[in-house]
């Protein structure tokens, strides 16, 4: 399937350019598009129109579920299947629970933060198209790049080229799929 | 951008500290008027609302000195609004001298037949005795007094001066400064709240006093900035980047208290022991108790829910509604350290407990927006200043 396109690729000379270019992508109308570059740029999430990650609710949901199965746990422990008396204290003593609750809550967050930020990113990823760009290699050190899949509903060879060039972008490629 | 280096003006530094210094002194007589009619009591009163004042001081000092130390950028702009909550230490001292008057009504180890019944009083004696109290009361001041002009001061200098090597130079005095502080907090509570009762201790008593602090001292920076940006002070400057990290900054004292307030209670549970168990068995008295379950849900589970996502740090008018809930809660909770030591049936707000908080409130509130208008309310001069202009979170 050497013919199939994964999308185009235009590299940009700063991270300002390659911010305007996510911008005027975002503009656009573009959804399906990714930028590269060798360190975080500030802002990057807002010029790529992208929404707040869900992650900080998946680690709530997992944390909240921790939390309660650790106190679940210990009361049907201590309340009702082993009753040991502990110096001299009521079974359902919750105080000594609060510790045992925390722990479970950050184990079960921490994991979440962890296999949730795996799963949404789709790691591990063992093959991506745009390592088949022969340029691509400099993304690690001093290129900045911008990808536009062609699964996109706006994508056209012709018309999203000529907006990449508008918009900056040098070196302009198609990237096999 | 630039950031110009003005005082502040208007009504604010004109109008407010005068009503506000009225305030103070009819509060003042106020709770004069109080002490003659139930002085035992006035002095608890009293001490609560010191305590209270005196925490947002010592919040102001740590967050200075914690700046400092950790070489931090972004907080640059905020940082002349802690100096000048810090720079109130020199007021705290004199309002202290009326609790002075008041040891015998406060500490029953300052009363010799008391001690002569007491063995641990005796055991005791060679800390808790007065004149050793005195000088510590004159050694705790005179740090902080000393540390609040040293940091004030230099800051200040660096506004006309521009000298870079300043900055350097209180990062010098940030290592030792923050030693002296957690050493003169811890001590300072130890004398003037633990020793109410005498017979109890607590390790984490002067941690669980410095939480409370850090979260007045943050709350009260950001009130600040939220009551100068409302009369239209550096509106463009201090943006919402800063107020999400000062928000971030009291989530975190916020957990941190819960988490000190908890281990204190949860030791003492565990172990069982009279000496230990004594204190909670005053404080969870009748509707003490309640207040106890009030401070869980207000000064914990509350803030730690609503407050845990960005858009409510980022909302400015969350955020206002967020501190002073903080502040309200922390003297709630100082409110239920103290004063079962002497309402010991159970809540009761007295009319002296206003009378003393808008005395020392008024005279507070008064020096620090009188002071506001004598230097630049940003350290304009300060060379990490670029760094905090251009802050995002």
């Amino acid at each position: 399937m050497a013919n199939e396109i994964y999308g185009l690729v235009a590299e940009f000379d700063t991270p300002g350019s390659l911010l305007r270019a996510a911008e005027g992508l975002r503009d656009f109308g573009y959804k399906k598009f990714e930028t590269y570059s060798p360190f975080p740029i500030h802002g990057m999430d807002a010029a790529m129109g992208l929404k707040d990650s869900i992650l900080g609710w998946i680690v709530f949901v997992f944390g909240a579920t921790g939390l309660t199965c650790g106190f679940l746990l210990q009361t049907w422990v201590s309340v009702y299947a082993y009753k040991i008396t502990v110096s001299g204290k009521p079974l359902f003593s919750f105080q000594a629970f609060v510790p045992v609750c925390f722990e479970v809550m950050i184990l079960f967050s921490g994991l979440a933060a962890v296999f949730g930020m795996f799963t949404l990113n789709s790691l591990p990823e063992l093959y991506h198209a745009m390592f088949n760009h022969p340029r691509f290699a400099i993304a690690s050190s001093h290129g900045f790049f911008v990808s536009v899949e062609a699964e996109d509903g706006l994508y056209s060879e012709v018309e999203t080229w000529q907006l990449l060039e508008k918009l900056g972008g040098k070196h302009i490629a198609t990237v096999e799929a | 951008m630039k950031v110009s280096g003005t005082p502040l003006t208007g009504p604010l530094a004109d109008k407010f500290p005068k009503i506000a210094a009225v305030v103070g002194v009819l509060g003042l007589v106020a709770s004069l008027v109080y002490y003659t009619q139930d002085h035992h009591r006035f002095f608890y009163s009293y001490l609560t609302v010191f305590v209270f004042f005196l925490s947002i001081v010592l919040g102001g000092m740590f967050f200075v000195i914690i700046q400092h130390l950790s070489r931090a950028g972004w907080s640059v702009l905020v940082r002349r609004l802690s100096e000048h909550l810090m720079k109130n230490a020199g007021l705290m001292a004199i309002l202290f001298i009326p609790v002075l008057f008041g040891l015998h009504d406060l500490y029953h180890w300052t009363h010799a037949s008391e001690v002569l019944k007491d063995h641990l009083l005796q055991v005791k004696a060679p800390y808790l005795n007065i004149p050793f109290f005195l000088v510590r009361v004159v050694v705790f001041f005179g740090v902080w007094i000393w540390l609040a002009r040293k940091f004030f001061n230099l800051s200040v200098t660096q506004d006309s001066s521009g000298d870079a090597s300043l900055t350097l130079k209180l990062q010098k005095a940030s290592t030792y400064g923050i030693l002296l502080f957690a050493l003169s907090l811890t001590f300072s509570m130890v004398d003037w709240v633990m020793s109410i009762t005498p017979h109890w201790y607590s390790t984490m008593f002067g941690v669980y006093f410095f939480a409370g602090s850090a979260i007045a001292g943050v709350a009260s920076i950001s009130l600040l900035a939220l009551i100068l940006r409302r009369a239209g002070f550096l509106r463009d400057v201090i943006r919402h980047d800063h107020y999400h990290d000062l928000g971030k900054l009291l989530y975190g004292f916020i957990i941190f208290w819960t988490y000190v307030a908890f281990s204190q209670y949860f030791l003492i549970w565990y172990a069982n022991i009279p000496e230990g168990t004594s204190w909670y068995g005053m404080h969870f008295l009748g509707s003490w108790n309640t207040v106890a379950h009030v401070l869980v849900l207000g000064h914990f589970v509350l803030p730690f829910v609503g407050f845990m996502s960005k858009h409510m740090r980022r909302n400015l008018k969350v955020q206002f509604v967020v501190v002073v809930w903080m502040l309200v809660m922390h003297f709630l909770d100082l409110y239920w350290v103290i004063m079962p030591n002497i309402d010991k049936s159970g809540f009761q707000l007295s009319w002296g407990d206003f009378a003393c908080f808008l005395g020392i409130g008024g005279l507070f509130v008064s020096v620090l927006f009188a002071r506001m208008r004598t230097v630049s309310l940003v350290p304009t001069q300060d060379p990490r200043l670029p760094e905090s202009l251009h802050h995002h979170t």
